[in-house]
């Protein structure tokens, strides 16, 4: 059946839509020009009823296909990618390999971001939490470390990074949304006249 | 550099962020020098950070940490940080936001395997 792919963008001609919206599989002939079959008013409503039911059974199995169809794509591409991984990873130098290594185990110690929080909090937290924040926290420094070396790259100079390297991350950033601005809550902007020159 | 010197913006960060002298935010103690050098190096900075960066990150991410508890803490249930909610404030950055699902999903099937592994070695 093809309505479902096609209906969405041809809503215009309401009556070839109806036509085919209505048209059940074992029920081809009996629609005229308007789409509703030619029988009485009583008969007509519950066959209309009857029509939807078979419409939404119809769009929800073209949903199943469509969704497996899409699983089973999506789960090609994860192979491709793993495989992809693992012919790129046994290519790497000792030093790559070092630095894969790190990037994939370095994490913040639980403990210590559990205090942080429950110093804020004042109550406990769970272990989700604390594991949902390391994570989060260690996004945030690969932005800011890409970030930087960015711009460690742009001005023509090499790692390690310099302080005025991960300052200008900061300050790009920012703009975005993704640098935590405590200092600016706490301030109130009068007391600098050009503390907003970044917006301009 | 000259950029520090015209932006004033720049500036108030210099002495907030980064902080020459007084090493960041006053005398609080380095809480995750360690483990911050491993993962610049990870993330593509030299196998030796300078410690100057690393305790400018070290002050990011304690502030990151601190926002964020503090949001999480007026939304949903107040006053308690669930993970329901970072998760809702999180929604609009993506890539945190993938991180956040692997990470709660593997923790969730990690902790069925687990179950599963105790209740067998239990029933035998």
């Amino acid at each position: 059946m093809d309505d479902a792919r096609e209906s969405p963008t041809d809503k215009g001609g309401e009556t070839g839509e109806s036509d085919e919206t209505v048209a059940a599989p074992g029920d081809p002939g009996a629609t005229d020009t308007d789409g509703i079959p030619k029988e009485t008013d009583g008969d007509a409503d519950v066959d209309l009823k009857e029509a939807a039911v078979e419409e939404g059974k119809l769009k929800s199995k073209k949903l199943k296909i469509d969704t497996k169809e899409k699983n089973e794509k999506q789960q090609k591409v994860d192979e491709d990618e793993i495989q992809k991984m693992q012919i790129l990873v046994s290519s790497f130098s000792e030093e790559q390999l070092n630095r894969y290594e790190m990037y994939h185990c370095s994490a913040f110690p639980k403990a210590a971001i559990k205090r942080l929080i429950q110093s804020i909090t004042g109550t406990s937290v769970s272990q989700n939490v604390v594991t949902a924040m390391s994570g989060i926290s260690k996004v945030f420094v690969r932005e800011v470390v890409e970030a930087a070396l960015d711009v460690c790259e742009k001005w023509g100079e090499m790692p390690p990074l310099q302080p005025k390297h991960m300052r200008e991350a900061v300050r790009r950033l920012k703009p975005k949304g993704q640098i935590p601005n405590l200092k600016q809550t706490k301030k109130s902007s009068s007391s600098r006249p050009k503390s907003r020159k970044a917006y301009y | 550099m000259a950029d520090e010197e015209e932006d004033p913006t720049f500036e108030e960060e210099n002495e907030e962020i980064g902080g020459c002298e007084e090493g960041g935010q006053g005398k609080r103690k380095r809480l995750f020098s360690k483990e911050l050098r491993c993962m610049m190096y990870g993330f593509g900075d030299d196998q030796n950070p300078y410690t100057e960066s690393v305790d400018i990150l070290e002050d990011l991410v304690i502030d990151f940490i601190t926002e964020m508890t503090h949001k999480v803490m007026s939304i949903g249930r107040q006053g308690r940080v669930q993970v329901e909610d970072i998760v809702f404030l999180i929604r609009k950055d993506p890539r945190k936001f993938a991180r956040v699902k692997d990470l709660l999903t593997m923790n969730k099937e990690l902790k069925r395997a687990r179950k599963a592994f105790d209740e067998a070695n239990y029933g035998s």
